[in-house]
């Protein structure tokens, strides 16, 4: 069940409908009392939260939740901000979503989510933290990659996911079509070409002078990240 | 103020030249005061020994009997005084209303004169002291002076010696007047800066100097944290009003979701769009996002080929040539926006895009250059401002106020760097951003 902290009431009934037409289970909520009452009730899978709530601040909202629960938390914010987005997202959100949005990006987020909690339960251990490989450190909490002279180096959000996907596959061979499973669950539409227009992105991206990207085709079958993984 | 044209002088050299002036003034009325009293006086000792003289020829012309009186009076004539004796009264150049000065002169050497009815003339302008005396038996003594016995030293040197005071005070003076007129200098550059100045740059001015200037500074200060004030209220209420925006627009996307006619749907869709890029550069130009974005170290190159594959996703013939990495440090967020309002503007006029990345030896370049029609040249100044578009009769299906370039060029004089723009000669528009070598 999802539970929507969201103190606009319109929004609120228009949130939830989505949510209800792709299926979820919504409880809609149009405060800080609300939601406490209904995290102690239910099972809560996921929680919507606003950041800018009347009275109290969604930023430390989110990081009560957090002292209680690992339930993923996607907040919501009429700030573009770069800023509340690190602030949030360092403080144990796990999404981010900006207004307005439409549906498609608030069932895909919503999805992402879900499939990526479901997936660190059980196997993943790295599902937020830092991955280090060639120098390279990619920050799964701020979605951010840096280089060696830690540079921040510009990924869209597509590109990072694919990034990890490799990352947690380091060394092994992937199947191009698992590969576009993969990446499907943390974003919306991935097809087949632009996987290929992706990985030979981010191969440019993580090529330096001297070296090529870590990125090795395996005709045929798919892609491989050909250097060793560390993971923090 | 008057009618004259005074040359351009500033407030100390004002200053000074009434000081200057009343100087001036003052020394030319004393000058000709005193020259005016001393003009019809001898000096002392000239008066002095024409009166000594005068009492010894008098006692010796008097005593000896007036055959020898013609042979005395010679004998009594010296290469100064020429003496002469006569029985009428002598004629004696018209006075010249000063007569009684040298006389008094003379007279006060030697008192017992005053019983010869003398008459003494200094004749100007030979200089040359006349008289006569009567002596006791009615006859009169006569004389002159052979040269002329003018009033003291040479004035110059008087003007000289009373001109170094009068130089040293101006000096003093205008160095009083610089040391006051100081602060005036410091509220002349704060006042230059006002609405210039990069945020967090006080233009508050130090209070000092006279009670007037202090206050004139003071006022300023005032002035200038009210008006602070009053644009830090209106950028608020504005970008308030742009966050508060984003919950409506959020519920009619929402709600445009579910219109079943896709036509229908698509068409509000782009219109949520063209209001969603409305508010982001509102709020971008207002810097209404909240806290100000801190520099970090990014990889410009990366950058830049990031909003070339972001442009050609969307259809355009966008390319980026340049090094592979580049890093400089910078205010991430807000510099990839200017970068790609640059290129959004290059695709919306021209067909292809180049975004090039070059390192020269004290810059980083980057260049944005399309082959549209570029801007005519006297509207290049212009566009940078904003609320400024030029393509007014295709006003309505570009998306933002007119602040995109604004925009930009807020976020490189962030940076410290420099948005040139220009057409270039073989077509288009070319944007080029420096960036000092010193981010790198």
């Amino acid at each position: 069940m999802i539970v929507l902290v969201e103190d606009d009431a319109a929004l609120r009934v228009l949130i939830a409908r989505a949510l209800l037409e792709s299926g979820y289970e919504v409880r809609p909520c149009k405060g800080a009392p609300e939601m406490w009452q209904a995290l102690e009730q239910q099972n809560a899978e996921l929680v919507l939260l606003d950041i800018m709530l009347p009275g109290t601040s969604g930023i430390d909202l989110c990081r009560r939740i957090r002292q209680q629960s690992d339930v993923p938390i996607i907040f919501i914010s009429a700030k573009g901000s770069e800023v509340d987005r690190i602030v949030g997202l360092e403080l144990g959100a796990d999404d981010y979503l900006a207004k307005p949005f439409s549906t498609r990006e608030l069932i895909a987020r919503v999805r992402a989510v879900l499939r990526r909690w479901e997936a660190g339960r059980g196997a993943s251990t790295a599902m937020l933290g830092l991955y280090r490989f060639d120098g390279w450190v990619a920050d799964v909490r701020r979605r951010e990659l840096r280089s060696a002279s830690d540079a921040i180096v510009d990924l869209t959000a597509a590109e990072f996911d694919l990034l990890v996907v490799l990352l947690d596959h380091a060394q092994r061979v992937i199947a191009r079509e698992r590969l576009i499973e993969l990446s499907r669950t943390r974003l919306g539409d991935v097809s087949d070409r632009s996987i290929d227009v992706m990985i030979s992105r981010l191969r440019r991206k993580l090529a330096s002078a001297d070296e090529p990207a870590p990125i090795l085709t395996i005709r045929g079958i798919g892609y491989m990240l050909s250097t060793p993984v560390e993971r923090e | 103020m008057t009618g004259v044209r005074l040359p351009r002088l500033g407030l100390v050299g004002r200053l000074v030249a009434i000081l200057l002036a009343t100087m001036v003034i003052e020394f030319a009325v004393s000058t000709v005061l005193y020259e005016r009293a001393s003009q019809y006086l001898v000096r002392d000792d000239e008066a002095r020994r024409l009166a000594e003289h005068l009492v010894i020829a008098r006692r010796l012309v008097a005593e000896a009997t007036p055959d020898r009186r013609v042979g005395m009076a010679a004998e009594l004539t010296t290469d100064r005084y020429l003496v002469k004796w006569s029985r009428e009264m002598p004629k004696l150049p018209a006075d010249e209303r000063n007569s009684d000065r040298v006389q008094d002169q003379v007279v006060r050497w030697e008192p017992t004169l005053a019983h010869n009815k003398p008459q003494i003339v200094l004749v100007m302008p030979s200089g040359v002291i006349v008289g006569a005396l009567q002596l006791p038996d009615s006859s009169w003594l006569s004389f002159r002076t052979l040269g002329p016995i003018r009033a003291a030293k040479v004035p110059y040197q008087r003007i000289l010696s009373t001109l170094i005071p009068v130089l040293a005070l101006m000096l003093m003076g205008g160095l009083l007047i610089r040391q006051t007129v100081q602060p005036l200098q410091a509220l002349t550059h704060a006042v230059e800066r006002v609405g210039r100045k990069t945020p967090g740059d006080s233009s508050s001015v130090p209070a000092a100097g006279a009670d007037e200037v202090r206050q004139l500074i003071e006022a300023f200060n005032s002035m200038q944290s009210r008006i602070a004030r009053l644009i830090d209220e209106r950028t608020r209420a504005l970008a308030a009003v742009g966050h508060d925006l984003r919950t409506p627009l959020s519920r009619l996307r929402l709600r445009s979701d579910v219109i079943e006619d896709r036509a229908l749907r698509e068409e509000i869709g782009n219109d949520i769009d063209g209001m969603e890029a409305m508010i982001n550069s509102l709020l971008a130009f207002l810097g209404g996002e909240g806290d100000p974005e801190a520099p970090r170290r990014i990889d410009l190159a990366v950058l830049s080929a990031s909003v070339a594959d972001d442009a050609s996703d969307h259809g355009h013939d966008v390319s980026y040539t340049g090094p592979a990495h580049l890093d400089v440090v910078l205010r991430p967020s807000s510099f990839r926006r200017a970068v790609n309002n640059l290129v959004d503007n290059a695709v919306r006029y021209g067909e292809r895009v180049t975004i090039s990345l070059t390192r020269e030896a004290d810059e980083v370049v980057l260049t944005v250059e399309d082959d549209g029609p570029g801007i005519p040249p006297d509207a290049i100044a212009r566009v940078c401002e904003p609320f400024v578009r030029l393509d007014t009769a295709r006003g309505r299906d570009t998306s933002g106020f007119g602040l995109g370039l604004s925009i930009v060029a807020q976020a490189v004089a962030a940076e410290g760097g420099r948005l040139h723009l220009a057409n270039r000669p073989e077509g288009g528009l070319s944007a080029q951003i420096a960036l000092p070598a010193a981010l790198q």
